[in-house]
């Protein structure tokens, strides 16, 4: 760690990664990265790893897309195998109104050059003849989306950028940021003063303290998602599965094993990351019944992370207007891995150009909180 | 019977005598082997030089090569034949089939070259003790694996390019000891070893072989001026220890026929006095070869040659003066390197003139084009050599008159025909293009299995450790062996990766679960990963169904031997639920199946 | 590891006819042109004989027939460089008592 950085992102999870990682490759080569802890010891470790371009709003589609525009190119570009499968991901309906919505969903991401397709329920059968699909209409399936080892990804970015000569500093905690003449000087962490006119706020779910310390408010918060994973067995899965209606998503690892979580009933805003057996029980009877398949396979592990959630469940990137050079990335409700790579470039651009090239991204600014909120439906 | 000429010992030296004497004067030819070509038969690497004398050839080929032009010639050849002196009348004798045979020359040429020198330490007398020499002969010449573990001792060429052939059969090569503090042999076969993974560990000695009936591990230590450091013992496991501490010529018969020896230690120790032209004392008497003074097999076929011709002069009478001369004149520039500073100090200690040769440096080019493919030439020691001029047909390498120099390289007039990286004797030339985010690098390939295509490796740098994983783009079979795996990488790891392996499958499991192996966590520390947490989640170790029960204290003792940073310094992780593997089924409630 | 180099990446073994030798009595496999001390290295053995005075033992050192380390007792012969000595057929290999016994 250096006295100075022309840049400093807060936070080592996928987010504040893919930004150094972009900048970097844009030719800013005197940044920091801190982490408080390890690298992927955040939100990024604990995810699912799901990439999904399957959205309700237009934006979050065309960020999507972009995603997965890079994460084809991950390997060669970052230097690391992700264990990234285009496997597709299929999403169930069981209402009527579940249908219409996925109808109406489906037109609006093909309007936006997405490939992806109305599935009746004897095609899901075909398909997927090991789910038991008692009570689904259609489904909505999408051949480019995919999974990754979220882990994996986030410590390829940081090794990717050491390599490329910035810093990423792990344990280390931001105290607080300085500012003199309503412009950022230094950010103090507990092993040392860092002396900077940029800093990004990539902090996750711990986005608003960071705001708090120069008086900006962030409406992050975090929420407590459950996740389990069972041993390995012999691949059979693809696809990512959603069911919002019976409330879970399941994907099978390139290693075999099968990674699953679900919303919980009462999310527990703030910072338990505590687990519960209920968990467990009701992911049993869920697995049990859509896939019976699985009914002697065994658990191994379970945990949970933190979402950064966001009012309207959608990311917010933008810059403070009260305090300039002060850039947030954060908000992504669930989902900033799979967005990460098109977040990465995109924030890169507005340090580097003072606006965003690749992609219009205006609609996640903060402002948007001013007007009526349109809650993105498509999460679990 | 009465030969003009009777050369002693069939090897390098012998053996271009035999090539010139053999249709000019009657010639006999005797070996103790089964067949001619002394060591050259065991050596499977490509030789230095300059094209003109076998360059590039590997030692057997050029054997194979001299044996036919012998053949061709109405030369006498007594295999199998033990001569046991030299006695008056020019007579010698030797012991064929159990025979005692008596032949008379006229002019005798001797080439017996050299034995291996012994180390005595304790225990250096146990079964699996080797000169290199028998191990080149068991596994070169019989095809008889010599061991499984090794520990060489000696980083003169002998030792490097014995380390080389060994990994090459598959034998595991731990280490190669050397008592100076620096590398002996030539920089570029010391890289060849080094990035297979092979430490040379200077400074260090054997102090014992361990085992009783053979050789079951060995004591080595730090040596400070001869002297072994104590408290640096320390014990490896090996099953075979290869001696490679030099050569002393065999000057037995030299002296029975009346040359006159001397203590010249540049040259090996006790040598037979001679003049430029090879002639001893005697003036019917002339050497060649590692006799003559220990060096290389290309020295001591022009060595042959010259004592061929003055012997023809003297029988025949016949002017080869512009032959010699120019046979004196590539010695003499073979010589003219740094590493050949001792044989000339030792030359000029017997009287003979060594001629002052420039050795120019080389020329700096601009920076390479890397979006095309070109050659990396990583020569940068002044070593007799110059293959690689002569293998580009495009004259963007150049060495020039003196065969010592270092190559200069215009990447301009490159082609990426990749010649020179086939016949680089030290396989010190790589192929690159290097674009924003994928690199393809040609590395030359002496292995077996040859990859395949599309094939993950893994990509080691020039001291054998893990960089990076690679892919297997192109795999070029070359008729001369060295055939080029062309790869494809991060390009930033371009420059770093100068040799390829299949993930390695002989270390240790850590975690059953997961089958992770030593190696693999010890590649990912290498990476500069040093948090636990970091570590487990890319190699997937203590996260099986045990949850790190059985390993974890392990995967914590490696990490913090390699790191130095304490196990209580160190993240564990966190202990998460369930503790057992359970199934879903546990979980439905009663009624529910 | 002992036994024969089936694949080499630059060197092509042809091995001759096999032939049959027995080192004390059991039968060990050989080739035609193989040496004596190479067959035996090939079949796991090391030690070629014990030394006369100290009775240690010892295996071959140049292998090239220039040392006395790999002597034995070859068709009730001592002291023959098995080293130099090349397989035959029926051959009985020993290793000897001490320097060797004439009787």
């Amino acid at each position: 760690m250096r006295d100075s950085y022309e840049v400093v992102i807060i936070g080592g999870g996928i987010i504040g990664s893919a930004i150094g990682f972009n900048l970097l490759k844009m030719g800013v080569k005197d940044i920091c990265v801190i982490e408080k802890s390890y690298v992927s010891s955040g939100s990024t470790g604990r995810c699912a790893g799901g990439i999904r371009q399957q959205w309700s709003s237009p934006m979050n589609v065309r960020l999507a897309m972009r995603s997965v525009e890079l994460f084809k190119n991950f390997e060669k570009d970052v230097g690391m195998d992700i264990e990234y499968k285009q496997g597709g991901y299929l999403l169930l309906a069981y209402t009527p109104e579940e249908e219409e919505d996925f109808v109406k969903n489906v037109e609006m991401q093909r309007s936006q050059g997405l490939d992806v397709e109305i599935l009746s329920k004897s095609q899901i059968k075909s398909k997927f003849g090991f789910m038991n699909l008692e009570g689904v209409r259609i489904g909505s399936w999408c051949q480019s989306d995919g999974h990754a080892n979220p882990q994996i990804a986030n410590i390829a970015y940081s090794m990717a950028i050491k390599r490329m000569g910035g810093d990423f500093i792990t344990h280390t905690k931001v105290e607080s940021i300085d500012i003199a003449n309503k412009k950022i000087v230094g950010v103090q962490t507990d092993r040392g003063y860092i002396r900077t006119n940029t800093v990004v706020n990539a902090a996750g779910f711990e986005s608003s303290k960071i705001g708090k310390m120069v008086n900006v408010d962030i409406p992050v918060y975090g929420e407590r998602h459950q996740i389990l994973v069972t041993e390995p067995v012999n691949h059979f899965l693809d696809p990512l599965v959603i069911n919002f209606n019976h409330n879970y998503y399941i994907r099978q690892t390139k290693h075999g094993s099968l990674l699953m979580g679900q919303g919980d009933a009462n999310p527990m805003p703030g910072e338990d990351l505590g687990n519960s057996i209920e968990f467990l029980e009701e992911m049993s009877q869920k697995m049990v019944r859509d896939f019976p398949l699985l009914r002697n396979v065994h658990i191994v592990r379970q945990w949970s992370g933190a979402y950064d959630m966001s009012p309207d469940a959608q990311p917010i990137i933008d810059e403070s207007k009260d305090l300039s050079k002060f850039i947030y990335a954060t908000g992504f409700s669930g989902h900033g891995f799979m967005l990460a790579p098109a977040v990465g470039e995109s924030v890169a651009e507005m340090i580097v150009h003072g606006k965003t090239i690749t992609m219009d991204i205006s609609n996640l600014r903060m402002d948007r909180f001013k007007n009526h909120i349109e809650i993105e439906k498509n999460v679990v | 019977m009465m030969y003009d000429a009777v050369i002693i010992g069939g090897g390098p030296a012998g053996m271009s005598a035999a090539t010139i004497l053999g249709d000019k004067v009657k010639t006999l030819i005797i070996d103790e082997n089964d067949r001619l070509g002394g060591q050259l038969v065991k050596q499977t690497h490509k030789f230095f030089g300059d094209h003109e004398h076998y360059a590039s050839m590997r030692g057997f080929e050029i054997a194979d090569k001299l044996l036919k032009e012998i053949q061709k010639k109405p030369v006498l050849i007594s295999l199998s034949s033990t001569v046991i002196g030299i006695y008056p009348q020019n007579t010698v004798a030797y012991v064929k089939d159990g025979q005692i045979q008596k032949v008379q020359y006229k002019k005798l040429l001797l080439a017996t070259g050299a034995m291996e020198r012994q180390l005595p330490f304790v225990n250096s007398d146990l079964p699996g003790v080797y000169g290199a020499g028998a191990i080149q002969t068991l596994m070169n010449q019989y095809g008889i694996f010599p061991g499984k573990r090794f520990l060489i001792v000696g980083s003169g060429n002998i030792g490097l390019i014995l380390a080389y052939q060994l990994a090459q059969s598959g034998v595991e090569v731990k280490m190669i000891l050397e008592a100076l503090d620096k590398v002996g042999g030539y920089e570029v076969h010391a890289n060849k070893v080094k990035r297979l993974g092979i430490p040379i560990l200077t400074g260090h000695t054997i102090v014992r072989a361990i085992g009783d009936e053979k050789v079951e591990g060995a004591v080595i230590a730090r040596v400070d001026k001869n002297n072994i450091v104590k408290g640096t013992e320390r014990e490896v496991v090996v099953d075979t220890i290869c001696v490679a501490v030099g050569l002393t010529p065999l000057i037995e018969l030299a002296e029975q026929s009346g040359a006159k020896v001397s203590y010249i230690p540049e040259l090996g120790g006790y040598v037979p006095l001679r003049d430029e032209r090879m002639r001893t004392t005697n003036k019917d008497v002339f050497v060649a070869g590692d006799l003559s003074s220990i060096e290389e097999a290309t020295t001591a076929m022009m060595e042959g040659k010259i004592a061929a011709m003055q012997m023809v002069e003297d029988l025949t009478g016949e002017n080869l003066e512009d032959k010699i001369y120019d046979d004196l004149n590539s010695l003499a520039i073979f010589r003219s390197g740094p590493k050949s500073a001792k044989i000339r100090t030792g030359l000029e200690k017997m009287g003979i003139n060594v001629p002052k040769i420039d050795l120019p440096k080389p020329q700096r080019f601009e920076r390479y084009d890397d979006s095309k493919l070109h050659a990396v030439i990583e020569c940068t020691e002044e070593i007799p050599c110059n293959s690689c001029e002569y293998a580009c047909k495009f004259d963007a390498i150049k060495v020039g008159i003196n065969i010592n120099s270092v190559p200069s390289f215009d990447p301009a007039k490159c082609t990426g025909c990749a010649l020179c990286v086939t016949s680089c004797p030290g396989l010190a030339i790589f192929m690159k293009r290097s674009e924003d985010k994928a690199a393809t690098l040609g590395i030359p390939y002496e292995f077996l299995p040859l990859p395949k295509m599309d094939d993950k490796m893994w990509g080691l740098d020039r001291e054998g450790n893990y960089v990076c994983d690679v892919k297997v783009k192109r795999v070029v079979k070359n008729p001369n062996k060295t055939n080029i795996v062309y790869v494809e990488l991060p390009s930033e790891f371009a420059d770093m990766v100068r040799h390829v392996k299949y993930p390695s499958k002989e270390s240790p499991y850590v975690c059953r679960c997961e089958e992770v192996t030593l190696d693999e966590i010890e590649k990912v520390i290498d990476l500069g990963v040093t948090d636990f947490e970091e570590l487990k989640r890319l190699t997937r170790v203590t996260m099986g169904p045990c949850n790190g029960k059985n390993c974890k204290m392990v995967v914590l003792g490696i990490l913090s031997k390699k790191t130095g940073i304490p196990i209580s310094s160190l993240s564990h992780g966190t202990s998460r639920p369930p503790t057992k593997p359970i199934e879903f089924r546990a979980f439905l409630k009663e009624g529910e199946e | 590891m002992e036994g024969r180099i089936l694949e080499h990446p630059i060197l092509n073994f042809q091995r001759k006819a096999r032939v049959k030798i027995f080192f004390e009595g059991r039968e060990i496999e050989a080739y035609e042109g193989e040496s004596v001390a190479a067959a035996l290295h090939a079949a796991g053995i090391r030690v070629l004989r014990y030394t006369p005075i100290d009775g240690r033992p010892a295996g071959f050192f140049c292998a090239v027939g220039k040392c006395s380390a790999c002597l034995m007792e070859i068709d009730g012969i001592p002291n023959v460089r098995s080293c130099m000595t090349k397989v035959r057929d029926g051959m009985q290999i020993r290793r000897q008592n001490k320097n060797g016994d004439l009787l």
